[in-house]
């Protein structure tokens, strides 16, 4: 009984967390105490986080590689961003963000119904190209693209908000999205999405339409992946499709393995720890790529090998909360000998 | 029909040295079943100590190359040694992010050894060409080609007929029980790693003399083309991989001289795209029935 | 699982740190308090690592060469310049980061970006911050729109475009155009977009357009037809390695059909430093190029830049570098014209008045700001033979 509310509480306990560091953060922004380094990272952390977390949902909870999923932020971000421009002097902010937002990830929803077709057919590593492939082709699309500015980028321009405004906009999109994966895992669609993973064919052969559950998940992963590319559109003046290729959905990919296939908090924690280090290693001038990279390998390492990684369990919090309760119950057994015996 | 026939060759040109890369991309993967992301890496490292070897150095091609191939045999083993092989026991995933960071790790240490400045790679050789119905073949592409097809039918027959070659396939279906015939696990994967480290040096001299440039984001295109060939063909098939960067590099110059230079990317992953739909497991690869 | 505790631990200490770097600092007024007032903060953004670190590099190494020499000199007004060069690796995002790091430093004046992206993202990051920015290298015409507090040392795309088509209608007249271009480049595109403009409204039309992309590696099927459409100038608006490697692989590849002997290679300032890229100085003969700096020109303010490059980095100087160097003067010139001694008293509004009615010349020509941040300067043709460049026409 006691392990099983620890478990129930775990996901709950990041989604808390996350509400509280934002209402620090929001707190210290709108008093103005907020360093501008970390006022301007706010945004962009936030939209990796919906993307770890929603790639997740591929990765850890289907268990499909996908290297394809800064495809769907850019489809989102540009479909979105264009809608937000057009309705710029039209619609109050309130209105316009969230509805372009939803614009930019129903259009990432089509493409990731696109790409999750063959998905359906391929698996492992010729998956993992395929959207690859399906990513790069976007990016080629998006920059012949007159409407989209082509090579240029297209100019956000009244659309553009400072971190100040679009806060708000992003602390909603992170907890929805936390939300919903929870809510997923916890549900019967979550553990049919799971067995699917663990064996596909046991799975089809008690009943589970492994077709449905497969674009389910890829549709639902690319409409957060849009609406969070809408976001982080809006925080920048020139947005490039260029900028969203493979590396780009390797990156998040990194996030999503370092923080734990499927846990929710890991993915969360991860994308702030990936994206703030760079910013932390500016000290180091020309050597800090070369640091993060060093960094990488090493946590990779500490959570990988066996021998290191029981060396790090040792530090544990869970490890020490587990001897400790250990100990007080050792002590409370001692203190008053059990009754259970004597009351039967 | 001129138009054709060098288009022709000129992607058999392209497509050689990307077979050339997947040879050695397709050969790690088969054995270690991984995907040595840094594999693209080490064909810039290859190609840097190509460069320092004549310039620096002074040594003559041919000694340049073998430095080139020591060279890489010796880091992919210390990369094996160091970032892959404690990580046997953990899901592939963690592998491959591991990869990608020595892949990082190499790009950023060329950058502070080399700086960002391309450098050009020393003429290695005059390779005389010859002309076909007045169509001119440049003598490198005839001798990428024949090199990847020797290399290529060298490696099939080392895998298919010697000891360790014996080792490698049995380490590549069954790790467990290969260990328990007495075969070392973490030698054969090392050996693999030095074979297919010195083919990314073969592969690094042959793209310094066509492309001559060398910058340290240089593997990083190569690679990830590489893969996609690797794919195409089957990965882990030898035969396939050359298939497949040869077709990848026949598509991509056809897709430029006959339909349109700015959607060739698009054109050549679209293609990759329905020929996988088609045949899930790449033109040459095995398919593997799925067992509860 | 446990994975996650330690993650919560790490990523909210770092943010706290992050958070807290610099409590007690408003907003608005940025930390100008950091330093004393005879001292100056000159920060830059621009790749230092990563695929475009070249750029950034240049100008970094640019600016470092002027600082030296000023500071040398007394400084600007008196204060003593500290200049913080800080990597973006070509990404708007980090520029954007790099940026508030900047104004947590107490950067006085900037020296904006290396890339046009960056430079718009940075550009609306600062609107509000009353910061002075002069950008070496970002060419993008729209790069500057949002900030009245931003201006540039290098030409503007568009105009470049205009430049080149006019000289080719008033030097080159009646010979076939084709050109080759980057087609995911945004200055490529550019130029070749005002070029084409420009060019119909002359009449030249061209034989045909060959494009690239930035993973491209083999430019065969490119440059067979473009020898196959047998224009005598190709119009190259690129960058020089790309040129470089576009040049080497014309005239000494696989190929099948080769360029005339006469056919010149005409291209603009992205070009500049070609002979420090090619590996034969021959594979750059018959390139044409406009730019504003020409390395081996015998003014005295160049050839002092040049030496002094030389000697610190052992290389020649591109027009990157140059621009960086021409900055930060540019920088000297318009705050001691303003009368500014004291580096809390800076105001970017200020400073931008005063810029228009500045002139200076440079290393990189003779330059006067519009209010949008522009400069027309003059640019000469060069053009190369056998690793020598000169006048085009002389």
């Amino acid at each position: 009984m006691r392990r099983k509310s620890i478990k129930i509480s775990k996901d709950l306990l990041t989604l808390a967390l996350v509400a509280g560091l934002y209402t620090v953060l929001a707190f210290l922004l709108y008093r103005g105490s907020l360093s501008r380094q970390a006022s301007n990272m706010l945004i962009p952390v936030s939209v990796y986080v919906v993307m770890a977390v929603s790639l997740n949902l591929v990765v850890g909870l289907l268990g499909e590689l996908s290297l394809g999923h800064a495809g769907f932020m850019s489809v989102g971000l540009f479909s979105g961003c264009l809608v937000s421009i057009a309705l710029a002097e039209r619609l109050p902010d309130p209105v316009r963000i969230p509805l372009s937002m939803i614009v930019g990830g129903l259009v990432a929803a089509v493409f990731g119904f696109v790409v999750g077709l063959p998905a359906l057919r391929l698996r492992g590593d010729y998956l993992a190209i395929v959207t690859l492939a399906c990513c790069e082709i976007i990016k080629s699309m998006i920059t012949n693209l007159k409407l989209t500015g082509g090579a240029r980028g297209l100019n956000i321009g009244p659309a553009y908000r400072d971190a100040r405004a679009l806060l708000p906009y992003a602390v909603v999109l992170v907890l929805l999205t936390i939300l919903v994966m929870m809510n997923l895992k916890k549900s019967k669609q979550g553990r049919a999405i799971m067995a699917i993973r663990d064996n596909r064919i046991a799975a089809e052969s008690v009943g589970i339409n492994v077709t449905y559950y497969k674009l389910a998940v890829f549709i639902l992963a690319a409409f957060f992946a849009g609406a969070a590319g809408t976001l982080y559109g809006h925080c920048f003046a020139n947005v490039k499709a260029t900028s969203f290729d493979y590396n780009l959905s390797i990156e998040i990919l990194v996030i999503v393995v370092l923080g734990g296939m499927g846990s929710i908090g890991g993915s969360v924690f991860a994308a702030i720890l990936l994206r703030v280090l760079p910013e932390m290693l500016r000290g180091f001038q020309n050597a800090r790529m070369l640091i993060y990279a060093v960094v990488l390998i090493l946590v990779m390492l500490a959570t990988g090998n066996p021998t290191l990684k029981a060396f790090f369990d040792r530090f544990r919090p869970a490890r020490l909360k587990k001897k400790l309760s250990e100990a007080i119950l050792a002590r409370k057994a001692k203190a008053d000998p059990p009754q259970e015996g004597g009351a039967a | 029909m001129t138009i054709f026939l060098r288009t022709l060759i000129s992607g058999l040109n392209l497509g050689s040295i990307y077979a050339l890369i997947a040879l050695g991309y397709s050969m790690v993967y088969g054995i270690a079943k991984m995907l040595n992301f840094a594999h693209g890496d080490i064909i810039m490292i290859g190609a840097y100590t190509g460069i320092v070897a004549v310039m620096t150095m002074n040594f003559p091609p041919l000694i340049a190359i073998l430095t080139s191939i020591l060279v890489c045999s010796l880091l992919g083993m210390l990369i094996e040694t160091l970032a892959y092989k404690p990580l046997r026991q953990a899901p592939s995933l963690s592998v491959l992010i591991t990869a990608i960071g020595v892949s990082y790790l190499l790009q950023n240490l060329a950058l502070l050894i080399f700086g960002s400045e391309q450098k050009a790679y020393p003429t290695l050789g005059a390779f005389p060409g010859f002309t076909v119905l007045g169509v001119k073949v440049d003598g490198m592409t005839v001798l990428t080609l024949t090199v990847t097809a020797v290399i290529m039918i060298g490696l099939t027959l080392f895998i298919n007929l010697s000891r360790m070659g014996k080792a490698m396939r049995a380490v590549s279906e069954d790790r467990g029980a290969a260990e328990l015939m007495g075969i070392s696990v973490n030698r054969t994967i090392l050996i693999t790693f030095a074979i297919g480290s010195a083919l990314a040096a073969v592969a690094s001299t042959f793209y310094g003399m066509t492309y001559v440039y060398i910058k340290p984001t240089t593997g990083s295109m190569p690679g990830i083309k590489a893969f996609t060939a690797a794919v195409f063909g089957g990965i882990g098939s030898l035969p396939g991989a050359m298939l497949g960067g040869i077709l990848l590099g026949l598509i991509e110059q056809f897709a430029k001289a006959y339909i349109s230079t700015l959607w060739s990317d698009a054109i050549v992953f679209g293609v990759l795209v329905l020929v996988l739909i088609v045949r899930p497991s790449g033109l040459l690869g095995k398919k593997r029935a799925e067992k509860v | 699982m446990k994975k996650t505790a330690i993650l919560i631990l790490a990523a909210s200490l770092i943010f706290s740190l992050c958070a807290c770097g610099s409590s007690g600092s408003s907003t608005e007024n940025n930390a100008k308090t950091t330093h004393g007032d005879k001292e100056l903060y000159i920060g830059g953004i621009g790749p230092t690592t990563g695929a475009y670190a070249n750029y950034g590099l240049s100008v970094q190494h640019g600016a470092e060469v002027a600082v030296k020499e000023i500071n040398e000199t007394g400084g600007i007004g008196g204060m003593t310049i500290t200049f913080s060069m800080q990597d973006s690796q070509g990404d708007p995002e980090a520029a954007v980061s790099a940026y508030g790091k900047l104004l947590d430093w107490g950067m006085d004046v900037s020296i904006g970006t290396v890339l046009s992206g960056e430079m718009a993202s940075v550009v609306n990051a600062s609107a509000n911050d009353d910061m002075f920015m002069i950008t070496a290298s970002a060419s993008a015409d729209a790069c500057l729109e949002a900030s009245k507090n931003a201006f540039r040392i290098c030409f503007y795309d568009s105009y470049q475009g205009i430049a080149a088509a006019d000289y080719v209608n008033q030097n080159l007249p009646g010979k076939a155009v084709s050109v080759f271009y980057q087609s995911d480049n945004d200055y490529s595109v550019g130029l070749y977009e005002s070029f084409e403009a420009r060019c119909k409204e002359l009449g030249i039309t061209f034989k045909t357009v060959q494009t690239f992309l930035k993973s491209d590696t083999d430019y065969t099927a490119q440059i067979n037809a473009l020898a196959d459409s047998g224009a005598e100038i190709i119009f190259i608006p690129i960058y020089a390695e790309e040129a470089s490697t576009f040049l080497t692989q014309a005239k000494n590849g696989t190929a099948d059909a080769i360029f005339g002997e006469n056919t010149y290679f005409f291209g603009a300032d992205g070009l500049d430093g070609i002979m420090g890229k090619v590996s034969d100085p021959k594979d750059a003969n018959n390139v044409l190029m406009l730019t504003p700096f020409a390395e081996n020109s015998t003014d005295e303010k160049v050839k002092n830049f040049v030496s002094k490059y030389q000697a610190a980095y052992g290389s020649t100087p591109d027009q990157f570098a140059a621009d960086g160097y021409d900055a930060i003067y540019v920088l000297k010139e318009v705050i001691e014209k303003a009368g500014y001694t004291a580096s809390s008293q800076i105001s970017g509004a200020k400073l931008s008045s005063t810029i228009t009615t500045l002139s200076y010349k440079g290393v990189t020509g003779e330059m006067k700001w519009k209010e949008n941040g522009n400069t027309d300067k003059g640019c000469t043709a060069i053009i190369y033979k056998d690793g020598a460049g000169s006048v085009f026409g002389e």
